[in-house]
Formats: C-alpha cells, sequence, structure tokens
C-alpha cells in the first residue's frame, strides 16, 4: 500500500515534500516518518530526539486530523493516507 | 467625521468597506507585539489603512542583521531604539493616527496591562513564550489574537478568536527550541501581510478571517495552502472555555 508524506518548514528543506512510500500493512506511523526521515540525519534529527521519540514540539496529522505524537507509536498507516509533518515556526 | 485628508488618503480603501468601515478602523486600537521583521510591515499597513490607535512594543535596539527584513528601521537607525525609530516612520507613514511606542520585554508581570483594552493583539514576536503569554491575555480579555510566524522561506500565520477557534496552544502545544533563524524580508511581507490584511477585515466585518485554519506559505515553491485546525478540548490555555466554532456547542 502507498502513503503520502508532507513535510513542512525546516522539515521540508532537510527531507523534501509530498514523499510517495510504499509500506507493509500494519505499519506504525512513527516507523513510517522514522524509516523516511533516516535518509538525511540532519532531518532526522530535527525530528526525533536521540531516544528515537519525536521531538514535543512536531506537529503530526493524518488526513486533515491531529494525532498526538505519544500515539503515534500504535497508529497504523491505511493505503491512501496523507500524512503532514510540521514544525511550529518561530520566528519573526 | 473626517478631515479632508483623511478622506483623500482613504478614499480607495473606502471604496470596499465605506465610510462606515474607515470610522471603524479610526476608533479601533490594535496592540502589535514587536516591532521586528513582522511588526513592520503589520504596523505599516494598519498604520496606513488608518487603524486610529497602534500601540507598538519592542525591547530592542536596532542592529544592522535586522536591517534585510525590519524595514520600519533604516541604515541610519542602528543602535536607535526599535520603539523610537518604529514611532518615527509610523508617524511619517500617517500623522492623523496615535501611535503609542513602549520600550519595554513583554512578560507576565505587564502582559495584560500592556494590551489593556485593545480590540486585537498582533503576534509579531520571535519566541513562543512569550506567544503563549499573549495567547493567555487574548483568552481572559477575549480579545482577537493575530498570530504569524516565519523561518527562512517558510511562514504560517492564523486567526485566533478566543472561545470559539482554537487558541495558539491547541495548535501548537510545545514550544521548539528558541535559535537564531534565518529569514529572507520578503517572508516577513507576506506573512506580516496576511496577518494585517485579516486585521482590517475583523475590524471593518467584511469577508472570512483565517480562522481554523492554518494558512502555510512555502517561498521556496511560491506555493500557498492550509490546513485545518480544531480546538483542542482538554488545552491547558483555552479548553472548557467559549463553544465550538461548528456546532455551537459549549464545550
Amino acid at each position: 500500500m502507498t502513503v503520502k508524506i508532507r513535510f513542512f518548514a525546516r522539515f521540508r528543506e532537510l527531507l523534501g515534500t509530498d514523499i510517495m512510500t510504499d509500506v507493509e500493512e500494519g505499519t506504525m506511523f512513527t516507523s513510517l516518518i522514522t524509516m523516511v526521515a533516516k535518509k538525511n540525519p540532519e532531518g532526522y534529527a530535527a525530528i526525533f530526539d536521540e531516544n528515537g521519540a519525536f521531538h514535543e514540539f512536531v506537529i503530526l496529522m493524518k488526513n486533515g486530523k491531529r494525532i498526538d505524537i505519544a500515539d503515534a507509536g500504535k497508529t497504523a498507516v491505511v493505503d491512501g493516507d496523507e500524512i503532514a509533518v510540521f514544525p511550529p515556526v518561530a520566528g519573526g | 467625521m473626517f478631515s479632508e485628508q483623511e478622506l483623500e488618503r482613504y478614499k480607495r480603501q473606502m471604496m470596499l468597506f465605506g465610510e462606515e468601515g474607515q470610522e471603524r478602523l479610526k476608533k479601533a486600537h490594535i496592540f502589535i507585539a514587536g516591532a521586528g521583521g513582522l511588526g513592520s510591515p503589520v504596523s505599516m499597513y494598519l498604520a496606513v489603512a488608518g487603524v486610529g490607535t497602534l500601540t507598538i512594543v519592542d525591547m530592542d535596539v536596532v542592529a544592522g542583521t535586522n536591517l534585510n527584513r525590519q524595514i520600519l528601521h533604516y541604515d541610519r537607525d542602528i543602535g536607535r531604539k526599535k520603539t523610537v525609530s518604529a514611532e518615527e516612520k509610523l508617524r511619517e507613514l500617517n500623522p492623523d493616527i496615535i501611535i503609542h511606542a513602549i520600550d519595554v520585554k513583554i512578560d507576565e508581570s505587564n502582559a495584560k496591562k500592556l494590551v489593556l483594552r485593545a480590540d486585537g493583539i498582533v503576534d509579531a514576536m520571535d519566541n513562543y513564550p512569550t506567544r503563549y503569554l499573549l495567547n493567555d491575555v487574548a483568552i481572559a480579555q477575549q480579545i482577537p489574537f493575530f498570530h504569524g510566524g516565519i523561518r527562512g522561506f517558510y511562514g504560517q500565520a492564523t486567526t485566533i478568536i478566543p472561545g470559539t477557534t482554537p487558541c495558539l496552544k491547541c495548535i501548537f502545544p510545545k514550544a521548539p527550541p528558541e535559535e537564531e533563524f534565518p529569514v529572507v524580508g520578503a517572508t516577513a511581507g507576506i506573512i506580516g501581510t496576511v496577518q494585517s490584511n485579516d486585521v482590517i477585515k475583523y475590524l471593518t466585518g467584511i469577508g472570512d478571517l483565517l480562522t481554523n485554519r492554518l494558512f502555510i506559505w512555502d517561498g521556496m515553491q511560491s506555493h500557498a495552502e492550509e490546513l485545518c485546525v480544531e480546538r483542542n478540548p482538554s488545552c491547558e490555555a483555552c479548553g472548557g472555555i467559549g463553544k465550538n466554532a461548528k456546532t455551537g456547542k459549549k464545550i
């Protein structure tokens, strides 16, 4: 099955966006983002901490609905999902 | 009542919202938190639009590194207080409005007092802790909060109506780490203008506000889009107050 990952802002600079990925059924949200982010160590470090957990400020959405990062490890993605991963933009 | 000078100055926009809309702008008081990258276009556009009273708060001195984006400040202003520079430029842009430029750091002890009974708070800050503080004041005082943020070629904006729309903490519950962020002036121009645009619509009562939506600008792709955002009923800042935007029911 195929899902689409959309990164925003700083994450987009480091990892690109609109990434179509083939994944096995039952793949969890966290493992999917981990797999894609690992393509760029800097991108990975921007999203995950040294223990492999999402930084607490990371915002996740699945098909326009918010996913709590605490639930991302037990939420499976399904075919056709569009996943958004973004940081709060802080400058002014 | 407007002077001849004012009628001439505002002629082109009164074609959009009439003298009544202009009167609403004139009676309004907008609080702008920050006289930097976002605060520059926000304050300039609100000044020339004729918002009657602008309070602009900043604690910094103009530095050379500000000048690529903070268009309120000129080369000659390096070393001067941003509030002094801002007040001077805004008065020149529109001598018919009142400018309060306050040189202070916004913190827990003064935020509420500074905002007073403003009709809107514009977020032109560069950090989340102060944004959260202003978000709290906006909720407590039931004042609309016009959020903007920029980094590099990217930006975001949303309009928060306390008790109705998601607040800043509903959307971004945790602050990102502070950093010296890269940025081009045009990004500040785009997001600051989106914020000013919503303030003008809010005050004149026209159009649809940027509520329940996060506007996202990607300047590298020259692409804008929006994400729907929702209230968090257990939000530590606004949870439990007001009503659901869609159903109108109390939450």
